[in-house]
């Protein structure tokens, strides 16, 4: 973090990582519905769509999967959200501190330097405990960048295993056609919560 | 953690009450904040203190866009309403907060600067916020000299700040008033104490009266509906305040 831009900025970081696990959630939400409908279909294709059938079910378990591992992440932006406000109101102690420094004289600036000393290793900790917990974040988004991956693995078989159902293939090909675009969509927010998490706190 | 509860919704215009904390130390008094989303624009009705911006931030997250509130609303200038300010500053530098004038130059002690507010006059005000007209009704000396209530003809909804405001002990933390006779007792000693002029209840009454309310949000405590909306203002009509008993 760059201490000109400091915490406010951090917190803007962490709402622009927040609105995009909040539009994944949502599309994990469509495709666990889509996969129901997948399932439905599978069913009425009969013996024809019995691998489709199995792939649905694994879609369904991969989108509930993917949500919650999607609550996870946002427990952890919440959990930012509160060390972030601390950092934030010790900056601003900071700048009134720094105020008080220069206009104290003899004994009183003494003592404020000591405070101002003990307040800058209070502080250290703070970003310590902010550059922590985003590791753990870093990790839990290349965690969910590799489930999304066997998602979109599902997606192109259930498309192959589409063509063999008879004559359900054409809706089992729109069905499986639809899922590969929305696990699309999701990659593509994936690639832009990890551009907000490496992106420095700035604008 | 908060969380931020739909209360009204017609198409893009929403309220919206972030409540129960349930993670705060009891020392701290408990608050409701009201978000009103208008479309793309939002505005927050008493922010809250400091303390509870995490709890107040996340669960607003949840529900919309931080980036897009455009307006902070402090009915008074009490530091359970508006001491958070400096940290929505932080986060937003243009966010704009509506306040009385009585307290222009007091509240910057939380944060802000001469571009930050916008005074509220004696008589109230229209506050814009996306294509929805609110309006500041004035409230004064209930409990603040300078206090206002936010009224929303179109969703019926009137903000009501301190004025209903009731603590209540666990296990009767419902978001609505249930049962009002049970729940008023836990306002009764509030309105009481905090409360400071007969002249402006009487006044508050009259006015409130004369507007379709359908939901009353005081800032602690639960929601106000339909009849006990009416059922409030008698009570508190017919309620003596501004003394100090032994
Ligand atoms: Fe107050
Ligand atoms: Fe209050």
């Amino acid at each position: 973090m760059k201490p000109g831009h400091g915490a406010g900025g951090e917190l803007r970081r962490i709402v622009r990582i927040n609105e995009e696990i909040k539009s994944v959630v949502a599309t994990a939400f469509k495709i666990n519905l889509m996969a129901m409908n997948a399932i439905f279909l599978a069913k009425r294709a009969g013996q024809n769509a019995l691998g489709f059938g199995v792939l649905s079910n694994e879609l369904r378990r991969f989108a509930t999967d993917l949500q919650q591992q999607m609550t996870v992440l946002r427990e952890m932006t919440y959990g930012s959200v509160a060390i972030v406000t601390g950092l934030l109101k010790q900056t601003q102690l900071n700048r009134v501190l720094e105020r008080v420094r220069a206009e104290a004289v003899g004994e009183g600036r003494k003592l404020i330097d000591e405070f101002l000393l003990n307040h800058a290793e209070a502080m250290l900790r703070h970003q310590e405990r902010i550059a922590a917990l985003n590791r753990r974040l870093t990790q839990m988004i290349a965690d969910t960048a590799q489930l999304v991956e066997l998602g979109s693995v599902l997606a192109r078989s259930a498309k192959i295993e589409a063509a063999y159902g008879g004559g359900f293939s054409s809706s089992l090909m729109q069905v499986s056609s639809d899922f590969e675009q929305t696990i699309g969509d999701i990659q593509h927010s994936l690639e832009s919560l990890t551009k907000h998490q490496f992106q420095e706190s700035t604008e | 953690m908060k969380t931020a509860q739909a209360i009204y919704e017609d198409g893009g215009h929403k309220w919206y009450a972030i409540v129960r904390d349930t993670s705060r130390p009891n020392y701290l008094v408990d608050t409701n904040e009201y978000l009103i989303v208008a479309g793309d624009d939002a505005i927050l009705l008493d922010p809250g203190g400091s303390e509870v911006f995490p709890a107040v931030f996340s669960a607003l997250s949840t529900a919309f866009d931080p980036r897009r509130v455009s307006k902070l609303f402090a009915s008074h200038q009490d530091p359970d309403v508006i001491s958070s300010l400096s940290m929505w500053l932080e986060f937003n530098p243009d966010i704009k907060c509506y306040l009385s004038w009585l307290w222009a130059s007091f509240v910057p002690h939380f944060g802000g600067d001469g571009d930050t507010f916008v005074s509220i006059p004696d008589g109230g005000m229209d506050i814009i916020v996306g294509s929805q007209r609110l309006q500041a009704i004035p409230a004064h000396y209930l409990h603040s000299s300078g206090n206002f209530n936010i009224y929303d003809p179109k969703a019926k909804i009137l903000f009501s700040g301190d004025v209903g405001a009731a603590l209540l002990p666990p296990g009767e933390d419902g978001l609505f008033v249930e049962n009002f006779d049970r729940h008023i007792r836990h306002a009764e000693g509030f309105h009481r104490r905090w409360m400071g002029s007969e002249r402006a209840k009487r006044d508050w009454c009259a006015r409130v009266s004369q507007l379709d309310i359908e939901m009353m949000c005081p800032q602690h405590g639960a929601i106000y509906r339909g009849e006990d909306v009416r059922r409030f203002i008698d009570w508190f009509a017919h309620l003596e305040v501004g003394a100090l008993k032994s």
